[in-house]
């Protein structure tokens, strides 16, 4: 028990040296650290800690005429729910937060909800599922955009612009991709194109040349990726190129251009129609590239710039609500905000007709076009449909 | 739809696939002939072979050719080593030694995943465009993948069949206490048995690398087509194992063509039990002596 006494002593120090009078705000980092999602962990953790050290160098983050230093406590959930317990529970009850970044996964933050809804910290997930956010769940709000939202006005787009009729896609057999695969096809359906030919395979198949076969031989005019993960999707259009397939690619959910590029190759993937949460070019997205860029040394996730908006969401929110504390007041404030300009563009709340509560957040995305590897935008979207 | 040109189509389809799992299969079948022994780590040298090719194309700027021989000698040396160092305290405890295969598998594979990291690479292919064989299409990438699997197994049945070291090798397969009478040394022919299966591993690691991807985790779907090729064809027989590689490959592309994916999944395992129950030793194996 050495080394805690001395970190407390030297914190007792530090604050009692450096800031007097000044009060510590505490947001914790309920993230994926290791393992399958930890891009997308780090991603949001780092995002966190710029949006804090950006107002603590501001001289602290200005609540009721009181200054806050923030400081962001990260803890890993493994991308697992019962870790993600443990670890909120020692968020919420140890650390004493009463705001969390996080968790990256559906089933975490399903998992950490009873405990974080009863005891009113208001948590900003990644989670992709449905289930997420509800009118019971008042405290839990989403900071970036989810298959639900991207895929049909993107979906609209590329029916209306490319002349896409009659589409084709392989999806997993298991239930995420029998719902997404169900989702697409209504989709398609509402746009006026048709997913007549759908194929469902293993999910450590490899080998997709006898289904790419019969599904080529039925006159598709484009193949659909979504619901499929990175590689797969990257061995999906390898083998369909391989096999002279000439039409049209598109991925309308998921970001994963990079690792398609990887497998697939850039020659593969030329003209291949995707989606992505973000646009380099918008300049408030590229200053914060840039801050992450001069403090991380590896590339950034496609989700962290919504974290980022998240975290001054917040901060926003309290400012407002002019407390810290009563986490009541700030979600009321933060339900409030609309026209907020984040790194993302133009922010406010949606989401009630889908999720009945006004908490997903309504943030710009785009339909991009992969060339020579890199993606370029080719369509603006929101919720209402992409121009 | 076009059933003659799907019918040929699949057919090509399944004939190259079967050829892919018997090159698999071949090694294993082969350490098992050896070594009265599943390995489990087959998988892995799968993997590692796979990785050595695309260092060696990607990194090295060599050329494919070079890349496969070159993984080849070292998988054969490495395989070689390790069953050395490791597998000979279980050469007459086959059971402990399978154990030891699945730890050796699981190190192999967390040390590719300590140093590659997990995400998936690709190899540039070896050829671009496809072939036309009469109505069927093929991607050329795969016709030169299967000229290079025909040659290394033609080169694997020259070696077994016509060079010393190779009938001695088949005599051990054959009857070990007979071979060991007629003055042939195991303790060369065993670590000789796991290098050749690890290098074929290697090879077909390699030659799949354009095709598929290239991860840590690539080594498990070819050692499970290998395990039902083995145990279709009856363990350690490679005339068996050549038969039902062809044939798991054919029936594969006919049933992805007529059923739904995961039905033709079913299908493969249906007719692995049915073949366990009604002819254990396999369709061309000797049984267990």
């Amino acid at each position: 028990m050495k080394i805690p006494h001395i970190v407390l002593l030297s914190s007792v120090l530090a604050a009692g040296g450096g800031a007097q009078a000044q009060d510590t705000l505490t947001l914790g980092a309920l993230v994926t650290l290791s393992g399958a999602g930890a891009a997308w962990g780090q991603g949001m953790k780092n995002a966190a800690e710029i949006a804090a050290d950006q107002v603590n160098k501001a001289g602290g983050l200005d609540v009721g005429g009181r200054k806050y230093q923030v400081k962001v406590v990260a803890y890993d959930d493994k991308y697992q729910a019962n870790e993600a317990v443990t670890v909120a529970n020692r968020l919420v009850f140890e650390d004493k937060v009463k705001y969390i970044i996080g968790p990256v996964g559906s089933a975490p933050v399903l998992a950490i909800q009873p405990i974080t809804e009863k005891n009113r910290v208001i948590v900003m997930t990644l989670g992709f599922t449905a289930k997420a956010l509800s009118e019971d769940k008042p405290y839990t709000f989403r900071p970036n955009v989810t298959t639900a939202e991207v895929s049909q006005p993107q979906i609209d787009w590329l029916v209306r612009t490319q002349g896409i009729k009659k589409v084709g896609a392989l999806f997993p057999n298991d239930e995420t991709g029998q719902q997404i695969a169900q989702d697409l096809e209504a989709a398609y359906k509402k746009a006026g194109a048709k997913l007549p030919v759908k194929e469902f395979f293993e999910r450590d198949r490899v080998d997709f040349v006898p289904l790419l076969t019969r599904m080529l031989a039925r006159g598709i005019d484009a193949i659909e990726l979504d619901g499929n993960s990175p590689a797969t999707a990257g061995m999906i259009v390898k083998q369909a190129r391989e096999l002279g397939y000439a039409g049209k690619i598109v991925r309308t959910g998921g970001p994963a251009t990079q690792e398609i590029v990887n497998v697939a190759g850039k020659a593969a993937t030329q003209g291949m129609f995707v989606h992505t949460p973000i646009d380099p070019e918008l300049p408030s997205t590229k200053a914060y590239m840039d801050l992450y860029a001069a403090r991380y040394k590896h590339s950034m996730n496609g989700f962290s710039p919504a974290f980022y908006d998240g975290a001054n969401l917040l901060f926003e929110a309290m400012r407002r609500a002019g407390t810290v504390d009563d986490t009541e007041k700030v979600r009321a404030e933060l339900e409030r905000i609309s026209g907020f300009e984040g790194a993302l563009g133009r922010l406010g709340w949606t989401g009630k007709a889908m999720y009945g509560i006004d908490h997903q957040l309504d943030a710009p995305f785009y339909v991009a076009e992969v060339q020579d590897g890199k993606e370029v935008i080719r369509a603006r979207c929101t919720v209402e449909g992409c121009r | 739809m076009d059933w003659t040109f799907l019918a040929t189509q699949a057919t090509v389809n399944g004939l190259i696939v079967g050829l892919l799992y018997l090159l698999m299969a071949v090694g294993f079948t082969l350490v098992f002939g050896v070594m009265r022994m599943v390995n489990f780590a087959h998988g892995e040298f799968y993997m590692l072979g796979a990785f050595g090719a695309y260092f060696l194309v990607s990194g090295a700027q060599l050329p494919f050719m070079a890349a496969v021989a070159i993984t080849f000698a070292g998988a054969l040396a490495g395989g070689a080593l390790l069953e050395w160092g490791v597998l000979k305290p279980f050469r007459r405890d086959e059971l402990n030694g399978m154990i030891a295969t699945i730890g050796l598998a699981m190190i192999l594979q967390n040390l590719a995943l300590m140093f590659f990291g997990p995400d998936p690479l690709s190899m540039p292919p070896v050829a671009e465009g496809v072939t036309r064989l009469g109505k069927a299409v093929v991607p050329t990438a795969r016709l030169y993948v299967v000229v290079f699997a025909c040659a290394v197994l033609a080169l694997l049945y020259g070696f077994l069949r016509f060079s010393r070291p190779g009938r001695a090798l088949r005599a051990v397969v054959e009857d070990m206490e007979i071979a060991a009478i007629q003055g042939i040394r195991s303790r060369l022919y065993y670590p000789l048995g796991f290098g050749l299966g690890a290098g074929l591993a290697a090879v077909a690691g390699a030659l799949m690398a354009p095709l598929f991807s290239v991860s840590p985790f690539v080594g498990g779907a070819p050692l499970l087509k290998a395990f039902i090729v083995v145990i279709l064809g009856g363990l350690g027989s490679i005339p068996g194992a050549a038969v039902a590689a062809m044939l798991l490959g054919l029936v594969e592309s006919y049933a992805s063509l007529l059923l739904a994916g995961s039905t033709a999944d079913m299908l493969i395992f249906a007719i692995v039990m049915a073949m366990l129950v009604l002819r254990p030793k396999g369709l061309l194996g000797r049984g267990e002596a």
